[in-house]
């Protein structure tokens, strides 16, 4: 017990460990909040992509302002259902353009392939492109690039179809 | 010690009476004699000198016993701070101008175009050098005990060497560099939980941009070289008290027991070289039990000025030609400007990862994105402490060795196909019909 005494080299002795830690999580605090990615970064903000008709069915129409692609998919019905595709592959973040001779998305870093909702369908890619969340406000299509959709997994196969024609990587 | 310095012969020409005039001797302590002691206490008395002992065993001049590797890592490294300091005087960390700098280096200042050459071959050099002499310590079984902490720095200077040449690599603000870049941070996004946390904090956003080039360009500036250069000297420290490489020559002391002791003569007494055999104990600051485990055959050392200066000054001047030849006969690449909406192909990253972006084409990504490159790091660290075999020879440890060629071969494979290999798609390219090597 004579151990737990507080003896001035004691106190001393735990002032040091305490001041030495608070000193550490200040300084790692500081750091933090210094160093931390700025929030609302970059493109974050609300689209207007206008009237919903101007984007015929089976189309993928690229959006600079957003880094994103508007598309109207038809399901396996042929309903017609829109969806704002962020351009970044899932992958490794490369810009995955719209191949128009096969009506899909075609990753040129690593070969992943993607249908036109963004399922996807071949390649590395971990699951189907991201999106951005689409509303229909007074009849104007508007995309909110703030906000990201993760993409659906592998499997989700509600869009895919057979490709229109030949691939863009072609044989490389 | 008595104070019994020999005077110098009598001045003889202008020189020798500058060298013998108060203000040199201000400097310079002691005359240059060319006496045991005479060359210990130059040793002594000098900042630069004595960063190596005064003596150093026999065996450490021989090409074959290291390949000075790290001694070459080193060469490289102050290439590289030289030339990088160079290559500041025109750079400005700014999207808007980073590009346009790298260009005008390029074209309008005098041997801009040279100095960013070394820069960037003597960087990729440092990386393949430091991962050779990574793998001839291992061979060497050189990161045993009492070497095991001195191979968990090694460890970190491979790590702070490759943070050196990825931050490096962005500064251009080129399309090579920003693709590369953005398929190396993303690597990043697949370590669990934490990985969009430490890759925006990486990054300093959502995707590479201002916040980006000006955190890489601090870490590459400062943060970095104060990083290595601390850990560096702790390394090559060590390497002296350690008694530096492993002896290997077969009258070496038995396995396990070597270089346990200091071979740090430096704090010998030097005074008369003493005829063969006769042995002298080291005056110095050890523990108890070396003081009498310290008693050596004196004959085993040699100066290490002017032997292993000379040799590493002809090494060092080696180096400096051939970073020199490189950066000569090739240019380092300059792509167009970095555009975030075109993604070029192929997009690789830097040549070092390329190895794990080729693993994670093939496998999911928490095994090949977290679990191999992690789980190597932790192996190569914990394997000094769980390694208990003694022995250095290669015929007494053939699993580790087994083990870690496979690795090695493993690792340079994935590194080969996807460096040399690969094109547009992720799709093969034999390099004999279309070279997609990004350096």
């Amino acid at each position: 017990m004579a151990s737990m005494r507080t003896t001035r080299r004691n106190l001393l002795r735990t002032g040091w460990k305490l001041g030495g830690g608070a000193l550490a999580a200040i300084a790692g605090w500081t750091s933090w909040e210094l160093l931390r990615p700025l929030s609302a970064s970059g493109a974050g903000g609300k689209i207007k992509l206008g009237d919903p008709q101007n984007f015929a069915s089976g189309t993928a129409t690229f959006v600079n302002e957003g880094r994103l692609f508007v598309v109207n998919a038809p399901d396996h019905n042929g309903q017609g259902h829109y969806f704002a595709i962020s351009q970044k592959c899932p992958h490794l973040g490369c810009r995955v353009p719209f191949c128009e001779s096969s009506g899909r998305f075609e990753c040129p870093c690593h070969g992943s392939v993607f249908d036109l909702a963004g399922e996807w369908i071949s390649g590395p890619s971990p699951r189907g492109m991201d999106q951005h969340p689409l509303t229909l406000e007074d009849g104007v299509l508007v995309v909110d690039t703030g906000k990201k959709l993760t993409g659906p997994d592998h499997g989700a196969n509600q869009y895919v179809s057979a490709p229109k024609g030949p691939s863009c990587a072609g044989k490389g | 010690m008595t104070d019994t310095v020999p005077s110098a012969p009598a001045p003889r020409g202008r020189w020798a009476r500058v060298r013998e005039s108060e203000a040199w001797r201000s400097v310079f302590r002691h005359p240059p004699l060319d006496t045991p002691r005479g060359r210990a206490l130059q040793s002594f008395s000098n900042v630069f000198l004595h960063v190596y002992p005064v003596k150093v065993p026999k065996r450490v001049l021989r090409l074959r016993y290291s390949w000075r590797l790290g001694y070459i890592a080193t060469v490289l490294f102050a290439i590289l701070v030289t030339t990088g300091i160079y290559l500041m005087f025109f750079y400005t960390p700014s999207v808007t101008s980073a590009y346009g700098d790298m260009q005008k280096l390029r074209t309008g200042v005098g041997f801009g175009q040279l100095v960013r050459n070394v820069h960037r071959w003597s960087a990729h050099l440092m990386v393949l050098v430091v991962v050779i002499h990574l793998a001839r310590v291992f061979y060497a079984g050189a990161y045993k005990r009492p070497r095991q902490f001195n191979w968990l720095l090694g460890l970190g200077l491979l790590a702070i060497t490759l943070g050196f040449s990825f931050t490096g690599y962005l500064l251009p603000w080129d399309q090579l560099s920003y693709w590369a870049v953005t398929v190396g941070t993303n690597l990043v996004n697949y370590v669990p939980l934490l990985g969009g946390t430490i890759r925006d904090l990486l990054i300093g956003g959502e995707q590479i941009g201002q916040a980006t080039l000006q955190r890489f360009y601090a870490l590459h500036v400062a943060v970095l070289p104060l990083l290595l250069a601390m850990l560096l000297t702790v390394h090559i420290w060590r390497v002296r008290k350690d008694g530096f490489a492993v002896a290997r020559d077969a009258t070496s002391q038995p396995a396990g027991s070597q270089s346990t002791a200091p071979a740090d003569a430096g704090e010998a007494d030097v005074d008369e070289a003493p005829a063969p055999d006769v042995r002298v104990r080291l005056l110095g600051v050890v523990d108890r039990q070396s003081v009498t485990a310290e008693e050596r055959l004196t004959d085993d050392t040699v100066f290490t000025w002017p032997h292993l200066l000379v040799r590493h000054a002809v090494v060092g001047l080696g180096v400096a030609a051939v970073t020199l030849a490189l950066g000569v006969l090739f240019a380092a690449p300059l792509r167009g400007l970095a555009n975030p909406s075109l993604t070029p192909e192929p997009a690789k990253a830097p040549w070092y990862f390329v190895g794990l972006q080729e693993l994670l084409s093939r496998f999911d990504p928490l095994v090949a994105g977290i679990f191999v490159p992690v789980g190597a790091f932790v192996m190569l660290g914990v394997l000094p402490y769980i390694d208990r075999n003694p022995a250095t020879e290669a015929r007494h440890r053939k699993v580790a060795i087994v083990v870690f060629t496979i690795v090695l071969v493993v690792a340079t494979g994935l590194t080969v196909v996807g460096a040399l290999f690969r094109g547009p798609g992720w799709k093969l390219v034999p390099p004999w019909q279309h070279s997609y090597l990004e350096l």
